[in-house]
This record gives structure tokens, C-alpha cells and sequence, in this order.
């Protein structure tokens, strides 16, 4: 018990610090926003796309023709949330890094962490103190953000959410928070030790950059399928399982492709939200036990990240160089 | 004389002084890397998708169907450039933020502003000198991306450039440059507005995050992995009233969205009767953006307080 008292007071001090100077509200605040954006501009799309199906079947009906030619808009509201989960894994992540930056060069700018270490406190308790804060903003945050989503989403989409919605709401903030704490942890660990607190900031997007949005771009680029406008198999009137033999003779190529993103922690985030929401068709209507025995390698590689960087932040030795402002 | 005005020297010697952090050498690094992996991309996919029409017609006429024409043959080589687009977008846009925030930030941080203040300086020069060095590294890093663009296209075999697409080229290089330069702008400008260092680049991160995936979502409902694909990045926006008048109205200001279209314009992939629902051309509008972003930063580096450098905490 006595090793938690000076975590959880350390923990402690740094929420009070993130809410005191507001700093945790304005990056939750604008993540909400991104989100809630991406949310509302997905319901009115689909409120266009079905207004189109209803006025095409009145004219179609008037003219005594049949309604089969034209395809009804599939509605599953869980659907809607695909632009805010990309939200949060782009912006959540930044905004993690911000986090962990600062949990750290918060102590070097104000010369106070020499000060702490004089302290009879261990440094693993420090840095544990700081990643348990760390850790709960981000919990709150994000938890925040997907109650203000699923009550926009119960409350605009006409249908209502149950209680099934809810609990898969619920596993993609777990999976979130698993995420998010990675960058936070890139974030804190590189502020921490490296020489200057703004090059480790600059050093954290890079990696954030190549991780969030160049890798993922690269496998998506590679996709043939999205190289031709509407997608080179549509163009070419090719049927599904033809798509699937042809495909088969680009396994090489597939691989490559599937190397490069599977190398990202923010494409298997992805995949699972994306399978647990039933945004992506071949899971809609799947149930959660068998979702979550085909992301499990997902999860494990997402759980392992995060794990990994928590294990070198607690290892890693505290450098007394590093521990003034610079 | 010229050559030693006070706008010259601190532009060289502020130029001189980023070019030696090494987080700026990593961002321009990591940039031309990917300047030529996006040549390798568009190359790889494009020769995978003639692959697949390939396999595709033998496979239709064996089962006695209609073989359409290859799709490939309808890309314009310029077209293979279109990934550097979405790296400048990304990349080049950080990188420019960045290299404007540490050519104020240096001064800031070593204290030399109370130096400069006292010396017989319009308040002007000390701007102008900045704003120039922006500029001339962002010119720099756009060299280094064009003379790759060119090496590219010259060496690979099949293709061949008219000289009005040659000129596409230049243009897209162009608004690349101005791209860069808008944030790299709003990048000085924070540096030199800001109390605290982190908030003077976070801001132009935030707006710079905002541009990219908040904005392309009220004019297009373009979700964000959508946005770094430069061909899904140009679907349609949804035939609604709400996204034509948003479209409309936050198109001006909307410079990612600007950027996209002009790019995809002068690269020759733009989908046929796709165009900007923005009042005004992107082109335009990436000029307007970037005097706006100009007249910013002038603005703060003209009012910045010479009487004390460092940043507070």
C-alpha cells in the first residue's frame, strides 16, 4: 500500500494540474467537435441518400414500373460513428502525444522535477504516477466523447440504441483507451529523455505521421481497387468471386500491402472498431463473441504496444540531465 | 551593398540557423523519402492495375464476355506524380509549420530579441527577414521534391511528357509551394503571437488538423482515411442542400480542400465533371489564403515584444 500512496499522489497532482489550466477540456472539446462533425455530416448524407431512394421509388411507382431495379440505402446507425472512430484515431492520437508531452515537460519547464526526485520517492513511482494520470484523462476523455456520440446518435437517428449498441460502444472505448495510451506514452517517454522537451514534441508527430496516416495511406494506396475512380473491378464488370480468383494470382502483392498496414497500430485499432460497429458489411449484424475472436490479434497487437512502451517507461533510468528545462 | 541589407542577413542567417536543428533536417528528410515513395507508389499501382486488366480480359473473353477498355490507358503518366500531393498535405505541410515556428522560437529561446531591438532596425526588417527565409526554404524543399518528380518521369521506361504537361508539372510544384508556405506562415505568425512555445505550435497544428479532416467532412462528408487517398479523397460530395451551400460558403477557406482540386487538375486525375463546389477557383483561393497568412505573420512579427525573448512556461 505504501508503493501507491506517492502514485496516486503524483497521479493526483497531474489531473488537477490538466483541469486547472483547462488544457485537458479545449483538446477533449475539440476532439468532440471532429467527432460530432464527422457524425452529423454521415446523418445528413444518409438523409440525402434517402430522400433520393424515396422520390426515385414515387416516380418509378407512378410510371408503374417495379422498385427492384433501384437498391434501398441500408440504414445500421452504429454505421454513422465510422467518421468519428476515424477522428479518434487521428486526432485522438495527437492529442494523447499532447498529453504525454506535457505530463512530463510540465516538470522540466517548471524545474520542479529535480525538486520531486529529491523527494523519498522512486523514480518508477514517478513515472507511474504520471502515466496512471495520464491514463485516466484519457479514459475520461475519450469516455466523454463516445456518451456524447451514442446520446447524439440515439436522439438524431430515429431508432434508438440498445443495450447491445451500447456494450459495443463500450469495447471500442477499451480498445480506444489501449490506443490512445500508446501515443501518450510515445508522447511522455520522448519528452522525458530526450534532450529538448519541443524537439521530443516534433519527434512524436513524426512518428505519429508515419504510423497514423503514412502507412495506413500507403497500404490504401496500393489497393487496386482504389486507383480507378469507383474502383477498377466496378469499371470492369467484374463479379465478386471473379474478383476473388483474380485476386489470388496477386497474393505476393497482397501481402506487401497487408505488411504495411498491418505495421500500424492505428490499422488494427481500425479493424476492430470497424468489425465490433458492423461498419464494415461482412460484420453488420455479426454477434460480439465471434467478432472478438477474429480481431483477437488485433487486440493483442494493439494491447502489446502500449504494453511495451509502458514497460521501457518504467525501466528506462531517470537521466539528471534531462531533468531541467532546456 | 545589397546583399548586406538587414532584411538579407537575417534571412540567411535565420535560414542558416534551422537548417542546423536536427528535427528540421528529420522533417525534410522524411519529406523527399516520401516524395520519391510516392513516385514508386503511383508506378506500382498503376503497373498493378494494368496486371489485373490484363487477367480481368483474359478471364472475360474465355467466358465469352465483353472486354471494356483498359482503364490504365485512360491515366495520364502526370497522374502517377498524385501521391505527392497527399505527402505534401501531410508531410510538407508539417514541415513547413515546423520550420516556421523554430525560426521565431530560436530567437525567442536564446534571447536575442532585446539585441535586435536595440539595433538601428525597422521593425519591418526584422519581418521581412523571416517571412523571406520561410520562403526560401520551402522554395528549397520543393526543389529537391520537383528535381525527384522530374528524374522519375525521365527514367521510366513508356513515359513521355508533352511539354503543356511539362508545364502541369511546374504548376502543380507551384501550388505545392504555396501550400507549404500558408502553414509554414500561420507558423511564424504563432510562434510570434504566442506566450507559451507549445501553444505557438500547437495552433498552427490544430488549424493545420482542422483544414485536413474536420473541413473536407462539412464540404464533402469526406471521412479522414478517405482524405489521404488522392483518388477516394475526390468523390462526390452528397447532393444535398446543406453540403452545396457548405461547399460554398466554407470552400474558400476550406485550403486542403483547394489544394486537392488544383492538384488533381494539373496531375490529370481529376474524375471527368467533378469540380470544386467552392465560389471561387482553388487555385484562388490558395493564393488569397496564403497573402492572408502572409499579412498574418507580418502582423505579429512587426508587434512582437523586442523587450523580452523567452517564452513563458
Amino acid at each position: 500500500m505504501s508503493n501507491l500512496t506517492p502514485i496516486g499522489i503524483i497521479a493526483a497532482k497531474d489531473i488537477r494540474d490538466a483541469l486547472q489550466d483547462r488544457f485537458i477540456l479545449i483538446v477533449t472539446g475539440f476532439l468532440g467537435l471532429a467527432a460530432a462533425v464527422a457524425l452529423a455530416t454521415g446523418a445528413i448524407a444518409l438523409r440525402g441518400d434517402l430522400a433520393t431512394y424515396a422520390a426515385a421509388k414515387a416516380t418509378l411507382l407512378s410510371i408503374g414500373k417495379s422498385i427492384d431495379a433501384i437498391k434501398a440505402p441500408e440504414f445500421y446507425p452504429l454505421r454513422l460513428l465510422r467518421g468519428a472512430i476515424e477522428q479518434i484515431e487521428i486526432i485522438g492520437a495527437a492529442i494523447a502525444i499532447l498529453i504525454g508531452y506535457r505530463a512530463a515537460a510540465s516538470e522540466r519547464g517548471r524545474q520542479t522535477l529535480a525538486l520531486i526526485l529529491t523527494r523519498p520517492l522512486r523514480n518508477w513511482q514517478f513515472v507511474a504516477g504520471k502515466m496512471l494520470a495520464g491514463f485516466a484523462l484519457l479514459a475520461v476523455g475519450l469516455a466523454v466523447v463516445l456518451a456524447g456520440l451514442a446520446l447524439l446518435l440515439h436522439l438524431t437517428s430515429g431508432v434508438g440504441l440498445g443495450g447491445n449498441d451500447l456494450l459495443r460502444i463500450g469495447l471500442v472505448w477499451a480498445v480506444a483507451l489501449i490506443y490512445t495510451t500508446f501515443f501518450f506514452l510515445l508522447g511522455f517517454v520522448l519528452t522525458l529523455h530526450m534532450r529538448q522537451p519541443s524537439h521530443a514534441l516534433l519527434a512524436g508527430f513524426a512518428v505519429w505521421l508515419l504510423l497514423v496516416l503514412i502507412a495506413p495511406q500507403i497500404g490504401d494506396t496500393l489497393d487496386p481497387d482504389n486507383q480507378v475512380a469507383g474502383g477498377v473491378f466496378a469499371q470492369l464488370h467484374i463479379a465478386k468471386p471473379d474478383q476473388t480468383e483474380i485476386m489470388k494470382r496477386f497474393a505476393n502483392f497482397e501481402s506487401l500491402r497487408n505488411g504495411i498496414e498491418a505495421g500500424s497500430v492505428t490499422k488494427h485499432f481500425e479493424r476492430f472498431s470497424f468489425a465490433i460497429l458492423g461498419i464494415k458489411p461482412i460484420y453488420t449484424g455479426m454477434a460480439i463473441t465471434p467478432i472478438l475472436t477474429e480481431m483477437f490479434g488485433n487486440l493483442v497487437w494493439i494491447f502489446l504496444t502500449a504494453l511495451g512502451l509502458a514497460s521501457l517507461a518504467l525501466v528506462l533510468p531517470l537521466n539528471p540531465n534531462r531533468l531541467a528545462k532546456a | 551593398m545589397s546583399d548586406f541589407s538587414p532584411n538579407w542577413l537575417i534571412a540567411s542567417q535565420s535560414a542558416r540557423f534551422v537548417l542546423r536543428e536536427r528535427t528540421v533536417a528529420l522533417l525534410a528528410v522524411l519529406f523527399v523519402v516520401l516524395v520519391l515513395i510516392s513516385a514508386w507508389l503511383g508506378w506500382q499501382a498503376t503497373s498493378t492495375v494494368n496486371q489485373i486488366y490484363l487477367q480481368a480480359a483474359a478471364f472475360l473473353a474465355a467466358a465469352g464476355q465483353p472486354v471494356p477498355s483498359n482503364p490504365v490507358l485512360e491515366i495520364s503518366p502526370l497522374a502517377l506524380m498524385r501521391n505527392m500531393s497527399v505527402y505534401v498535405a501531410l508531410i510538407g505541410a508539417l514541415a513547413a509549420i515546423v520550420i516556421g515556428n523554430r525560426l521565431v522560437s530560436i530567437d525567442r529561446k536564446a534571447g536575442v530579441l532585446p539585441l535586435i531591438g536595440i539595433r538601428p532596425l525597422h521593425r519591418s526588417a526584422y519581418a521581412d527577414g523571416k517571412i523571406a527565409a520561410l520562403l526560401g526554404l520551402v522554395l528549397g524543399l520543393i526543389a529537391v521534391a520537383a528535381l525527384m518528380a522530374v528524374t522519375t518521369l525521365l527514367l521510366l521506361p513508356a513515359l513521355r511528357l508533352t511539354s503543356a504537361q511539362w508545364l502541369q508539372l511546374a504548376g502543380f510544384m507551384a501550388i505545392s509551394a504555396l501550400y507549404m508556405a500558408c502553414f509554414g506562415l500561420i507558423g511564424l505568425a504563432a510562434a510570434a503571437w504566442a506566450k507559451s512555445e507549445t501553444v505557438g505550435l500547437l495552433l498552427p497544428v490544430t488549424l493545420w488538423l482542422t483544414a485536413s479532416f474536420i473541413l473536407p467532412q462539412l464540404t464533402a462528408n469526406l471521412n479522414p482515411t478517405a482524405a489521404i487517398n488522392p483518388i477516394s479523397a475526390l468523390a462526390a460530395a452528397p447532393d444535398t442542400g446543406f453540403f452545396q451551400l457548405s461547399g460554398a460558403l466554407l470552400g474558400p477557406l476550406s485550403v486542403a480542400d483547394a489544394y486537392k482540386f488544383a492538384s488533381a487538375n494539373l496531375l490529370d486525375y481529376l474524375p471527368q465533371g467533378l469540380s470544386s463546389p467552392s465560389v471561387i477557383s482553388p487555385v484562388a483561393s490558395l493564393i488569397l489564403l496564403t497573402l492572408a497568412a502572409g499579412g498574418l505573420a507580418w502582423r505579429a512579427l512587426t508587434r512582437m515584444a523586442m523587450t523580452q525573448g523567452e517564452f513563458d512556461v
